[in-house]
This record gives C-alpha cells, sequence and structure tokens, in this order.
C-alpha cells in the first residue's frame, strides 16, 4: 500500500487518479443533472396538479351556481318583480299608506320616511354583490278597533310591492269620555324598515 | 485479460501467457546468459501483463519445524525471525503453518522453505524490474503440489508427487495429510544402459529411505507414489515399477490430469509446468517468495485497475441513477399528458355551463346574493299579526282581563324588553304598591332610537303586555291568581312563553305598599299587570 503514495506510484498512477476524479465528477453532474430535470418535473406536475384542482373547484363552483340558480330562478324573479331590485318608489309607497289607510278606515295616520342607508345587518354580515339599503319608516295610526290596525300593519306587510318588515310596534287604547262617540279607540305607534337591494357592480 | 506465467527450473524458464483462463502462448528460455537476454528482449512486448513467477529449483530448501501456538501478530514475529535465522542469505523465503501437534502443547507445525541460492533468481527478475513488470508473486512449485493432489483427489497419509520438469529434472514431493513436508529435485541424466523408469524406481526408492530414516513412517504405512507421465514416456517407466508392501506407484496420465482440471489442450510431453499453471489459473494461492518491493509495480497495476473500475462502477451508478430519473420524468410526462386531457375536458365543459348559464340581467351571485337575503333575512321575518292571533285566543279564555297595551318587537336578543308607558287603570284599588318606575325594570332600548341601528332576523319575539284584571274588591289573591294563569296558559301556546313582570299587587318586601280604604267600597276592582312574552322562531320554521 505505501507504494501508491510514493512518487513514482503517484507519478504512474495520475491518469487513473485522473480519470476517477473525472468519472466522479461527470457522474455527479450526471446524477444532479438528471436530478434537477425529474425535480422540474416535478413542479410543472404539481403546477398542472394544482391547476386541475383549481378548474375542478371552478367546474364545481359554475355547476353548484348553475343548480342554485336554477333553484332560485322562481324566487329571484318574484322578488326581482316585487321590486326587491329597484330604486325605492316614494311615490308609490305614498300612495300604498293612503290606500290602506282608505281600506282600514283609520281615523289618523301620521308616518315620517326616513333618508335611505346602508343597513347594517345582524352579525355585521355582508353580500359580495349586493348592498342592503333600507329607509326607517315611523307611523302613528288611530283606528276605532284594533282589528284595523293589524289588519292595517299586516297588510303593509304583505304588499306585493316592496319590503317592509314591521320590527316593532305598541298599541294602546285610548280613553275616551264619551263611550257612543265615533272617537278613535286604539292607536299604535310602529316602525318598520323599508329594504331594498343594490347590484354592487352597477354602481 | 492476459496474464504472464514463467515457470523457473535450473535449466530452463517457460513463459506462457493466458487469456480468459486457457494459455494462449508458450516459450521457453534457457537458464544462460543468452537465455536471459532473449527473454529481456521477450518481456519487453508483454510489459504490461500481470506477471506470475512459479519456481521449480534445486535450490529450494524446506524444513520442517513447531513454534508455541500463539497469535496471528506473535506468530508472524517468531516465522520471520525464524526465516531470517535459517535462510539469512536470501530474501525470497517462505513459512507456512501446517496445522498443530496432537501432543504435547499443542505447538503449531510450520514449513520454511527458502530459495537459497538467490542469484538463481536475480537475472529473470532483473529483466522483469528493468521493465517495470507487475509481478503479482513468486511462487514455488512443490508447495503447489499438493493443491494439485487434491484436486486430482490424490489425497493419501503419504504421498510423493513425481512430476518432470522443463530441463529434463524430476520433482519428488512427499505430501503428508496434504501438507507438503518434503521436496527433492534430481536432474534426469541416465547411466548407460538405464531406463527412465530405472531411475525413476531407483530415485523414490532413495527418497522412501531418506523418509524412513527420518522415522517418518511406522510399520504399516505405505507411500502412495504419483507419477505424472505423457502416454509417450509411459512404456519407458512402467515396466521397471515394482510395488511393495512400502511403496505402491499410481502413473498418472498426463493427459487425464490435463482434462480432470479443465486443461483444454493437454501438454506433449511429461513436463508438469502447464498443469502447475493451470492449477494456479482455477485455485489462487497466496505470494511465496517476492517482497513487497519486488511487487509494487503489481500493486500500482492493481490500484490502476481497483481506480479505474471504481470511476467506471461511478460512472454507471450515476447513468444508472440518471435513468431511473429519466424513467420517472417518463411516467411523470404520462401523468402530466392525462392532467391536461382532463383539464381540457373541464376546461370545456366549464365553458359550456357558463354560456348555457339562465341570465336575468343579473350576475349569477347578485342572484344568489339576493336570494340568500330574502331566505335568511326577510321570508321568515315575523309579523305582529302571527303573535296576536294565538295570544289573543289566550285573552278570550280570561274574560275578567282586559288588553291596554301591548308593545311588541322582533330581535335577535331574547333579554331585549320593549318599552311601554304605564295606563293608569280606570278605577284605582284601595291596596297598590307605590309606582315604581317601569323604565327601572328595561333594558335599555338604546338602538330604538340610533340612526342606523342593525336589522335583527327577527328569531325571538318580545311583547309587553299590559292590562288590567277586574275582581271583587280587595280580592288581590284572586286578581294575582287570575294573572298568573293567564302567564301560564299564554306559556303552553308552541314557542311561546309569558313571565309576570307587574302583578296586580306587588307584595315585594323592598316596595313601600299603601292601603286606602274608605267607609263604602265598590263591589269590584280593576287590578293593572304586566306580562312579558317571548316568542321563539325556531330555524327553518315558524315558531
Amino acid at each position: 500500500m505505501k507504494h501508491i503514495f510514493t512518487a513514482e506510484g503517484l507519478r504512474k498512477l495520475r491518469m487513473a487518479w485522473a480519470l476517477l476524479a473525472l468519472s466522479l465528477a461527470g457522474g455527479a453532474g450526471i446524477a444532479w443533472g438528471s436530478h434537477w430535470y425529474l425535480e422540474k418535473e416535478k413542479r410543472d406536475s404539481a403546477s398542472s396538479e394544482r391547476r386541475l384542482r383549481e378548474a375542478r373547484s371552478r367546474l364545481d363552483t359554475v355547476r353548484r351556481e348553475r343548480d342554485s340558480l336554477h333553484e332560485s330562478a322562481e324566487v329571484f324573479s318574484t322578488l326581482v318583480d316585487r321590486g326587491l331590485l329597484q330604486n325605492e318608489r316614494r311615490l308609490d309607497l305614498v300612495e300604498l299608506v293612503n290606500a290602506l289607510r282608505a281600506r282600514y278606515q283609520l281615523s289618523g295616520l301620521d308616518y315620517e320616511i326616513g333618508a335611505q342607508r346602508p343597513l347594517a345587518l345582524a352579525g355585521g354580515r355582508v353580500f359580495p354583490s349586493v348592498d342592503v339599503l333600507a329607509s326607517r319608516v315611523k307611523l302613528r295610526a288611530r283606528a276605532l278597533h284594533e282589528g284595523d290596525l293589524v289588519g292595517f300593519i299586516d297588510a303593509l306587510s304583505r304588499t306585493p310591492q316592496g319590503f317592509f318588515p314591521v320590527d316593532r310596534c305598541v298599541m294602546r287604547r285610548i280613553d275616551v269620555a264619551a263611550v257612543d262617540s265615533l272617537q278613535p279607540r286604539v292607536e299604535a305607534d310602529c316602525t318598520l324598515e323599508w329594504v331594498t337591494l343594490k347590484e354592487k357592480r352597477r354602481g | 485479460m492476459v496474464r504472464h506465467f514463467l515457470y523457473l527450473t535450473n535449466a530452463r524458464l517457460v513463459s506462457l501467457a493466458t487469456r480468459g483462463g486457457r494459455i494462449s502462448a508458450r516459450r521457453e528460455f534457457a537458464a544462460s546468459a543468452a537465455g536471459a537476454l532473449e527473454f529481456d528482449r521477450h518481456i519487453a512486448g508483454m510489459a504490461d501483463a500481470m506477471t506470475y513467477l512459479i519456481t521449480d529449483l534445486a535450490e529450494e530448501d524446506f524444513r520442517l519445524d513447531a513454534i508455541p501456538h500463539v497469535g496471528a501478530g506473535d506468530r508472524d514475529a517468531i516465522l520471520n525471525r525464524k526465516l531470517a535465522q535459517m535462510f539469512r542469505a536470501t530474501p525470497f523465503r517462505y513459512a507456512v503453518t501446517q496445522g498443530r501437534e496432537s501432543e504435547g502443547r499443542r505447538d503449531d507445525r510450520v514449513l520454511y522453505t527458502a530459495i537459497t541460492n538467490a542469484e538463481v533468481l536475480r537475472p529473470w527478475v532483473d529483466a522483469l524490474e528493468r521493465h517495470h513488470v507487475p509481478i503479482a508473486g513468486i511462487y514455488s512449485a512443490p508447495i503447489l503440489s499438493s493443491a494439485l493432489l487434491e484436486e486430482l483427489d490424490l489425497v493419501f497419509a503419504h504421498a510423493l508427487l513425481v512430476t518432470f520438469t522443463p530441463g529434463n529434472a524430476m520433482r519428488q514431493t512427499y505430501v503428508r495429510d496434504g501438507a507438503v513436508k518434503f521436496s527433492r529435485v534430481t536432474p534426469v541424466d541416465l547411466e548407460e544402459g538405464q531406463t527412465l523408469g530405472a531411475m525413476v524406481a531407483e530415485e523414490t526408492t532413495r527418497t522412501w529411505q531418506y523418509l524412513d530414516s527420518l522415522r517418518t513412517f511406522s510399520q504399516d504405512d505405505r507411500l502412495e507414489v504419483c507419477i505424472v507421465v505423457h502416454p509417450s514416456d509411459r512404456p519407458a517407466i512402467e515396466p521397471a515399477l515394482r510395488d511393495f508392501a512400502q511403496i505402491q506407484y499410481r502413473i498418472l496420465n498426463i493427459e487425464h490430469v490435463a482434462t480432470k482440471l479443465g486443461l483444454k489442450s493437454a501438454p506433449l510431453d511429461s513436463t508438469a509446468d502447464e498443469l502447475f499453471v493451470h492449477l494456479f489459473l482455477i485455485r489462487k494461492a497466496p505470494n511465496h517468495y517476492a517482497s513487497p518491493e519486488l511487487r509494487r509495480y503489481a500493486t500500482l497495476a492493481r490500484t490502476r485497475l481497483l481506480v479505474g473500475r471504481i470511476a467506471i462502477g461511478a460512472l454507471a451508478a450515476s447513468v444508472a441513477f440518471a435513468a431511473w430519473n429519466l424513467s420517472r420524468v417518463f411516467d411523470s410526462s404520462e401523468a402530466d399528458d392525462k392532467v391536461s386531457r382532463e383539464l381540457y375536458t373541464i376546461n370545456r365543459e366549464y365553458d359550456q355551463i357558463s354560456k348555457a348559464l339562465p341570465s336575468y340581467g343579473v350576475g349569477g351571485s347578485t342572484m344568489r346574493d339576493v336570494v340568500t337575503f330574502y331566505n335568511g333575512s326577510i321570508r321568515g321575518f315575523p309579523t305582529l299579526p302571527q303573535f296576536l292571533v294565538p295570544v289573543s285566543h289566550v285573552l278570550g279564555a280570561h274574560a275578567e282581563v282586559r288588553l291596554t297595551q301591548l308593545a311588541w318587537q322582533a330581535t335577535d336578543e331574547p333579554k331585549t324588553t320593549p318599552r311601554i308607558a304605564p295606563t293608569a287603570p280606570r278605577s284605582s284599588p284601595p291596596v297598590k304598591a307605590l309606582p315604581r318606575s317601569i323604565q327601572e325594570t328595561q333594558a335599555p332600548g338604546a338602538q330604538e332610537d340610533a340612526a342606523n341601528p342593525p336589522f335583527a332576523g327577527g328569531r325571538y319575539e318580545v311583547a309587553l303586555l299590559e292590562g288590567t284584571v277586574r275582581v271583587r274588591v280587595n280580592d288581590f289573591r284572586g286578581a294575582v291568581e287570575e294573572v298568573e294563569r293567564l302567564a301560564t296558559d299564554i306559556s303552553r301556546i308552541e314557542g311561546f312563553h309569558a313571565d309576570v313582570l307587574e302583578s296586580p299587587l306587588d307584595v315585594n318586601p323592598a316596595v313601600a305598599l299603601q292601603g286606602r280604604l274608605g267607609e263604602r267600597d265598590p263591589e269590584t276592582m280593576e287590578t293593572r299587570f304586566v306580562l312579558r312574552i317571548v316568542r321563539e322562531r325556531r330555524p327553518g320554521g315558524s315558531a
């Protein structure tokens, strides 16, 4: 073994050592190059897999949207017809209140429609595509019979044009001196929201 | 791979080149100055071949000894010291242990051997050195003889192998129980009228006598003499050989021996050099006589070979690794193609669905949001009439109760309490709790007046129901019981729960109580009360 590392040994083996060094370097290069290429392919494959997953997700979304649209189409159509996606038509509301007042023979009706504002929903919920707007409406009505007041409120809630959820109401009797006189016997103070939606992308 | 064997006798040097385990060339040189010169030219053309020098010389001396059985390191030291003592004048010396004594300390049996006259080897070794020939080793033909007998299945307690060497000499090697003990060379120098057989018989008998004089044999022992001869020499030998009780001759046909060893072409005469070379090819032996210095070119050649193999191995391994990687790349590419096809199919279906989606003048997400908002916030929002209808039915069953005021609120917070302004009853009862502001018991209703109160989902409906109950005068117990019955009856409605917030007579010790009884009391009285009613709307349906 000692002869390998003598001057003569090193001289006679220099080609062999050089060949070994070249082979190791070349082999390492080949191995690294092939490994790099494989890793690159893996990265490309991973990218393809990711794109495939995204495409599948997109497809699932559009399928769900399609199914959802089919299910919601009828409801949506009704809501559009009831003006949920329209701007407030205050004149229509004025006329509606007048009509209902006459129908239920209210002896007095005071109302106040507040300025339209974005409606804060419970839990801070927001929708990505629509803004929820509302105008607060306060009513004070008087009637001979509480059934007229309840009928008026019910009719306002069920009107085919617009959405007016009543969230507060106080009804009380009015004491009158003359029992037989035609004076209001009951009054109501109610508060409701006139709700409309606005599509965001339409500005 | 070419290997070069040199078979050296006192008269001749035979050069045998082998390739692939077969002898491919043979050349003989006389053991003389002219022969050495010729060999020098010959070796120049084979300087790169690994060279094995087998000696079959008269100058080889054999001595038997026994040394204490010690560890390997100590044993090597003892053997080297003994060799130096025994064969001081030659570097070509060798010792081999041959088992242990059966008695006493059970010492190791050792055979020492050496080429006592180094000058016999010198011209040839010098020539090899001059040409930097890689000498793998120098081997003793007598020591190889025991292996030859084993290969021929001639294993005896006492065997004498007789072979003929190039240069017309006869080698006798005594092998006892498979171990070489003694060997000698005799020139074949026939006297007038003497046959080769007679000479063999005389020399083997002489050897037996020598061994017998060393007390090698017991009375019953017999020496098996195995003579390797060419068929052409057999007639000259066989008639002269006579078996005795102590000696038995076995003539081995060299062609049969060659066949048994696997030698493709049998020797053309009785010389055993080719047999030993072939034996060496099939059964490697350790170096006997060559020093490490003499073998340095072989060491370098083997190192060069090893380094080359490592280099090739490294390259092959990396190529194999690369091939493995590429195969995985191909697999991955196939998978990618499959993914691409699937991606194309998915995108096409996506486009088809997107194009076929119904359009209502708004985006799909808008439609979804509108419907979601409606279903979540508007569709099931409670209404006052829905609340009043079941309560009215209950009130109808309590004729003495008169409703004076109702404050109702849709909310998500069940603890909410609507505001209410107390109504004074038409006739004040004679005993009453001193008025306490109703607002003390109510939660603040700040949100009612806020600029933008949050829109409640309406999960709960909370109402304060104020009324009066008519009872006989001073029947406060009856009034309290009537109001409690009313609360109980309302609580029986599914989803409703009612509590008495203000009793007809507040008997709480913390509240002041005042009574004003006159001389004449009316027959009945009306007492005021307040109920708090909560209705919970369960998810997915009405209350």
